[in-house]
């Protein structure tokens, strides 16, 4: 057995062409999703009549589903939703709004859940010491409550930010040049499918783990609050210590919308 | 509501194709079970070495994308068995790569939801039992056990799913599963009905994942009630 | 001062508190004790709006109203004119001892922001921590965390400060320290209204002694009468078995 390392070198030069567009889908669903998948959070949290009823029946399904029928879904029925409203043909669209598109409400379903349990997690004394110190509710969210969860929510916003880069690489099924796609139409010329995807993976560890990095370093800077005496050295630093995230995190949102009794009272309660 | 008529009449041709999804689904939970079981056994042994490979390997797959999990075991197996073993395996079912690649991929989440339930029964759970007079595998067998499935089943069936949303990507190296169904559907109506069609497969999905979902909690409930009655 | 008439409150058809009333004059250090479960910490978060009660009437700060017919108004009026210290102290995790300080100050009471700190400090200062003023709350120790949640309550200059089991979360060797700011408080005039264990707290501190059981006032006078003459049965079984437990 071997490979054709002069192959692989060739397409890890055409391939990294489309590391910019896996890099912007990524960005731009996250960019987007994060604030809704905040305002979901709340919904659910505050039982918004109606609302939250929707909101549930959107996160079940879109978690309760593959990502490639939901990239289908919407592949197919985008271009006819389009051409009833706008009457444009909607094969001038660039294909990567349809990723945009996609991938955002993928993330959105994600993150409302991640919101949800990190708003959870924060004891609600903490509002009703703001009450008691004069402040409005709204005031004692926005200052108090929401900096707390944001934090506590990062290890979580990381998995999806990794969810997102590694399902970003069915992007090729709806025609987008990312580096899956020029992968794939470099090794069909030869039949070199091994060398191509062995390329490909390789670029995609070095993203999620410069991703890994880089969240990491944002929340040892949020979380400063929260050391008390444990230093970091270079040795538990996180990503080289190569510590899978806390599970009991994504314990809570494998539960998804059946925790109703959740252990942990909300802060809204008794407001 | 015509609408509704056609995701039916699609239900009722896509569904004969679920077998492939549930042998893929059900042969890749059970292998990736083992393999995740031997990782965990591997990140608590006393070998550094060991403990070293079962952090890299999980490291590195949950990294992983699962399409290129998937390519590089089908492109990748069949050069690596003819380079070191001189078996020819093409001539396989593709299912069997499938099943592969998904194993590599559940193994690892599924070692570390062992590990972290394992971790989440006391220490002194261990000590009580041995201090009773039981062996250790007893105490293992009769009382860590029982604890540790509680702990993890959650995270376990979350991983499930995601197994079985994976599996879905199954179509990408030829095997007619229910989405190369769907395609084929679609492409003989010439792109017609092409979201009513995908609609349908995506329920198919949903009612899978709502039902393992739905068995956890009822699981999970005759649990607490067991409790409840001890207590009361 | 502030004066609650018949208040009620009940979870799900369980009453806790069966119409208790109060009165606080200015200065009064007030001590409540009685068995856990009989309406404390309950009865000072119904005064103090977090919960809202089933009936009675408060008169305080201005209004004066049956609890059910306040406006979010009154409620806002009740609240800045109280402080309160909770039983795990709720500090803002995300502020420093400092700020936690500040934060009502500010955004609450609409106070510059260099005037806020100036009070701050000096609150910080009466409470002995100085030197811990940019602090988080995860680097102070339970008593300090304490602490800094009465010099949070004193810096509004409150009317009257609430303190809801105040040293119930902490260890033994950390009550102290609590106890003797809460002691200079009171001393400096401070109106105090304190849910307790500390039975040398409320028999040397207080100025009026109130024994609650089953949501009602058993009993209330002089901490001399309470402790030393008790009048009713349930009170002197509850003295006795605390006492006998020291």
């Amino acid at each position: 057995m071997s490979l054709n390392t002069d192959f692989m070198g060739k397409v890890a030069q055409t391939a990294i062409q489309g590391v910019p567009v896996t890099l912007q889908i990524v960005l731009v669903a996250l960019l987007i999703s994060l604030p809704i998948g905040c305002l979901f959070a709340l919904i659910r949290i505050y039982r918004i009549k109606g609302l939250e009823q929707l909101v549930k029946l959107y996160v079940s399904f879109v978690r309760g589903t593959p990502i490639i029928a939901q990239i289908l879904i919407v592949y197919s029925a985008f271009p006819s939703l389009l051409n009833m409203f706008i009457g444009k043909v909607a094969f001038s669209i660039n294909p990567i709004y349809y990723a945009y598109i996609v991938f955002t409400l993928n993330s959105i379903a994600t993150l409302t859940e991640v919101f949800r349990s990190a708003l959870q997690t924060v004891d609600k004394g903490q509002m009703e010491a703001g009450l008691m110190v004069g402040m409005q509710p709204r005031q004692t969210f926005w200052r108090i409550i929401f900096p707390q969860a944001l934090i506590s929510a990062l290890p979580n916003i990381t998995n999806a930010a990794l969810y997102l880069i590694k399902n970003s690489s069915l992007a090729f099924i709806m025609s987008v040049k990312d580096i899956t796609a020029i992968a794939k139409t470099e090794a069909a010329f030869n039949y070199n499918f091994l060398e191509a995807y062995l390329v490909v993976w390789v670029y995609y560890l070095i993203i999620c783990y410069s991703a890994e990095v880089i969240f990491y370093l944002l929340e040892r800077y949020f979380s400063k609050f929260r050391r008390s005496t444990k230093k970091t050295t270079f040795f538990n630093w996180k990503p080289l210590s190569i510590r899978q995230p806390d599970l009991s995190a994504d314990a809570d949102l494998a539960k998804g919308g059946r925790d109703e009794h959740a252990q942990n009272r909300p802060f809204k309660k008794r407001l | 509501m015509e609408n509704v008529r056609l995701i039916i009449n699609f239900l009722g041709q896509l569904l004969p194709a679920i077998n492939i999804t549930l042998v893929v689904s059900v042969s890749s939970i059970i292998l990736g079970s083992l393999l995740g079981l031997g990782l965990a056994a591997a990140k608590k042994s006393e070998s550094a070495i060991l403990r070293v490979i079962s952090a890299v390997y999980v490291s590195v797959i949950r990294a992983t994308p699962s399409i290129i999990m998937i390519f590089v075991v089908y492109y990748g197996m069949p050069l690596l068995f003819s380079g070191w073993f001189h078996v020819n395996i093409e001539g396989w079912n593709r299912m069997y790569f499938v099943i592969i690649a998904l194993t590599l991929l559940f193994s690892a989440p599924v070692s570390e939801i062992m590990r972290s339930a394992y971790e989440s029964v006391s220490k002194g759970q261990m000590e009580a039992g041995l201090m009773v007079g039981m062996t250790p595998f007893q105490t293992f067998y009769r009382i860590l056990l029982p604890q540790a499935f509680v702990v993890a089943l959650p995270n376990f069936a979350n991983s499930v799913i995601n197994l079985l949303k994976e599996g879905a990507l199954t179509f990408t190296i030829g095997v007619v599963d229910m989405v190369a169904k769907a395609q084929m559907i679609v492409a003989n109506n010439s792109g017609g009905y092409a979201w009513q069609t995908y609609c349908a497969l995506a329920l198919i999905y949903w009612v899978i994942s709502l039902a393992i979902d739905k068995g956890v909690t009822l699981v999970e409930k005759s649990y607490q009630a067991k409790r409840k009655t001890i207590a009361a | 001062m502030l004066k609650i008439d018949h208040l009620k409150k009940g979870y799900e058809g369980n009453e806790i508190l069966k119409g208790i009333s109060l009165d606080v004059n200015k200065g009064d250090v007030i001590s409540i004790i009685g068995p856990s479960g009989s309406g404390k910490t309950t009865l000072l978060r119904n005064i103090t709006t977090l919960e809202r009660a089933d009936g009675g009437h408060i008169q305080f700060a201005g209004v004066d109203k049956d609890f059910q017919k306040l406006s979010s108004q009154d409620i806002q009026t009740i609240r800045r004119n109280v402080g309160f210290v909770f039983q795990n102290y709720n500090l803002f995790n995300n502020k420093t001892a400092l700020q936690n300080i500040t934060e009502g100050l500010i955004v609450a009471r609409k106070v510059k922001k260099s005037e806020a700190e100036k009070i701050a400090l000096k609150a910080l200062e009466r409470v002995g921590l100085s030197d811990r003023q940019n602090h988080y709350p995860s680097q102070l120790s339970g008593g300090q965390q304490q602490r800094v949640g009465i010099a949070r309550a004193v810096a509004l200059n409150p009317q009257v400060i609430f303190f809801d089991e105040p040293t119930s979360a902490l260890d033994p060797e950390l009550v102290g320290e609590v106890l003797k700011v809460m002691r200079d408080l009171a001393e400096s005039g401070t109106t105090m209204v304190v849910v307790t264990h500390q039975m040398n707290f409320a028999r040397h501190v207080s100025n009026k002694v109130i024994f609650m059981a089953d949501g009602y006032i058993v009993e209330q006078g002089s901490p001399e009468e309470v402790f030393a003459h008790p009048s009713e049965t349930r009170t002197k079984e509850f003295l006795t078995d605390i006492l006998a437990n020291v």
